[in-house]
């Protein structure tokens, strides 16, 4: 197969994997989702030669940097537009609801967002895009020992934050209806 | 207790089988781009394809008022530069609104943009000419206003090219606001151009790129195809607006039909005549949201629309912004 063909399949294949991992990212942005999966095509189109065979931790990391140049200048507006309270991201609407009023996991949420921007990613890939180690480090671009030492470190950092802000000790067996996301999801990568 | 990772896990705020973005065959708009990524090889690059459109898309996309608009890559051509960022900025006062002025209320505007699409008038055109003066926010700096020109022309072969330059019709001949090859704000003479691009051949059929109806019903479909959007609200309508206006130069038929849908839709307060940026005369409609307030501006003759600003309502010192600042405002010409 061409480079061509190759690049074809592996848009095909993966797709939604990468809107879904844009998706999560741009938490309350609905809108903007597809022109940055639009862009991390574009950008992994011209990088094309140098796709590899599981393609698809390489194309998180594509789309990492394309997220990491939208946010950096939004950052500051993004505030701004969530103090005015113009858009979902502000009233929180981004977190899959169930059936209870609560959101699920909101609290988990709010300890990730106490970790570092890489601690957050490495977290998220993980957990998220159910990348093993081996991904881990091409998504990350580091080597595999790296990107287990740099989860160890994350996952005991999250500990603790779930610690301080999760709910008392007897509460975390509470029964919580089915929601979506407690269904064990189909493996992010590897699907057709 | 379920570990870490686990409960991060049960957290996904997107899980792989919810819709809309469960695993599937590729909707319209990703085929779309696959066959465009495949097939037109001089596919520019998106600093340059972004950068001529920066103005009203990373404006609209900041404010998340029509997002689906917009290239998030866009935002860096907003950063500001390092210890050369110019401070001081002319930034546009918000219209006037003559207070002796009796209001035309939308539908008696409509009435006449009607009246005078039947007796002909222009003809729609593909591309566009809009004056715009954006803000531009910064983590480091205080914001500054980007007074750009674009100018969008097709040609019969599908190829269109595109033309941004810094200028200020306010003050011509002046230097202005501009942007390095970077996107960095800097100080450029009159007329700097930003960017011109030429595009490969494009034959998109899907909003805003298809050619919009002259029917108000159809137009609101048209709409909200381009904006992504299901039902829209008035807000909504004036994004979709801009995004109209920012690719299609309106015919008489099509500028009636707006305005029709405009007045249809409400939410818009007659506020009285304006003079616009460029000198023009129009009556001006005015929509509030929280903390901003948008201003449409039309020719009362034609129901063409003239222009569009959209201004804070409320100040927020640390963002370094006052309330009557100008967020954004477009003027657009034939």
């Amino acid at each position: 197969m061409s480079d061509d063909e190759i690049f074809a399949a592996a848009y095909r294949e993966h797709y939604w994997a990468v809107t879904r991992y844009v998706a999560r990212r741009l938490a309350g942005h609905a809108g903007e989702v597809e022109e940055v999966v639009a862009e991390v095509f574009t950008v992994a189109w011209r990088r094309r030669a140098e796709l590899p065979r599981a393609p698809l931790p390489w194309l998180y990391g594509v789309a990492r940097n394309c997220l990491a140049n939208a946010v950096r200048g939004q950052g500051r507006r993004r505030r701004l537009l969530a103090r005015l309270g113009n858009d979902d991201a502000a009233h929180g609407r981004y977190v899959t609801s169930g059936p209870e009023a609560e959101p699920p996991g909101g609290w988990v949420h709010e300890a990730l967002a106490r970790l570092s921007a890489k601690d957050q990613e490495v977290l998220r890939l993980t957990a998220w895009e159910e990348l093993g180690v081996d991904e881990l480090a091409v998504a990350l671009g580091c080597g595999s020992r790296a990107a287990s030492m740099r989860l160890h470190r994350a996952r005991a950092r999250l500990r603790t934050e779930i610690a301080r802000l999760g709910p008392a000790p007897a509460a975390p067996h509470r029964p919580r209806p089915a929601t979506a996301v407690d269904a064990t999801p189909a493996k992010e990568h590897g699907h057709g | 207790m379920a570990d870490e990772l686990e409960l991060l896990r049960r957290a996904n705020p997107v899980p792989a089988d919810a819709p809309p973005h469960a695993d599937g065959p590729l909707d319209r708009r990703a085929e779309r781009h696959l066959h465009r990524l495949l097939h037109e090889q001089t596919i520019s690059p998106p600093s340059r394809e972004l950068r001529g459109s920066r103005s009203r898309r990373g404006v609209r996309l900041a404010w998340g008022l029509a997002a689906t608009a917009v290239v998030a890559a866009t935002a860096l051509a907003l950063l500001l530069g390092g210890p050369s960022t110019p401070h001081a900025v002319a930034a546009p006062r918000p219209l006037v609104v003559r207070a002796d002025a009796t209001p035309v209320p939308l539908d008696r505007l409509a009435e006449r943009a009607e009246a005078a699409a039947e007796e002909g008038g222009p003809a729609l055109r593909k591309g566009t000419h809009v004056r715009s003066w954006s803000l531009g926010m910064s983590d480091d700096a205080p914001p500054v206003t980007l007074p750009e020109e674009r100018v969008v022309r097709w040609t019969a072969d599908g190829r269109h090219t595109e033309l941004v330059v810094a200028t200020d019709p306010r003050h011509p001949g002046r230097p202005v606001l501009g942007e390095d090859e970077d996107g960095n704000p800097r100080q450029v003479e009159d007329g700097h151009v930003i960017s011109d691009t030429t595009y490969p051949p494009s034959w998109s059929d899907a909003p805003p790129h298809s050619r919009p109806p002259h029917d108000a019903d159809r137009l609101r479909a048209y709409l909200e195809e381009a904006g992504h959007t299901g039902s829209m609200d008035t807000s909504q309508l004036l994004d979709a607006t801009g995004l109209l206006l920012d690719n299609w130069t309106l015919g008489a038929r099509e500028s009636a039909a707006l305005v029709r849908l405009l007045a249809d839709t409400g939410g818009l307060r007659p506020a009285g005549q304006v003079t616009d940026r460029l000198g023009r005369r129009g009556e001006a409609y005015v929509h509030d949201g929280t903390g901003l307030r948008r201003m449409l501006i039309v020719n009362p003759d034609t129901g063409a629309v003239l222009g569009l600003e959209t201004t804070f309502t409320r100040a927020q010192p640390e963002y370094g912004v006052a309330a009557g600042d100008v967020m954004e405002y477009s003027a657009w010409t034939r």
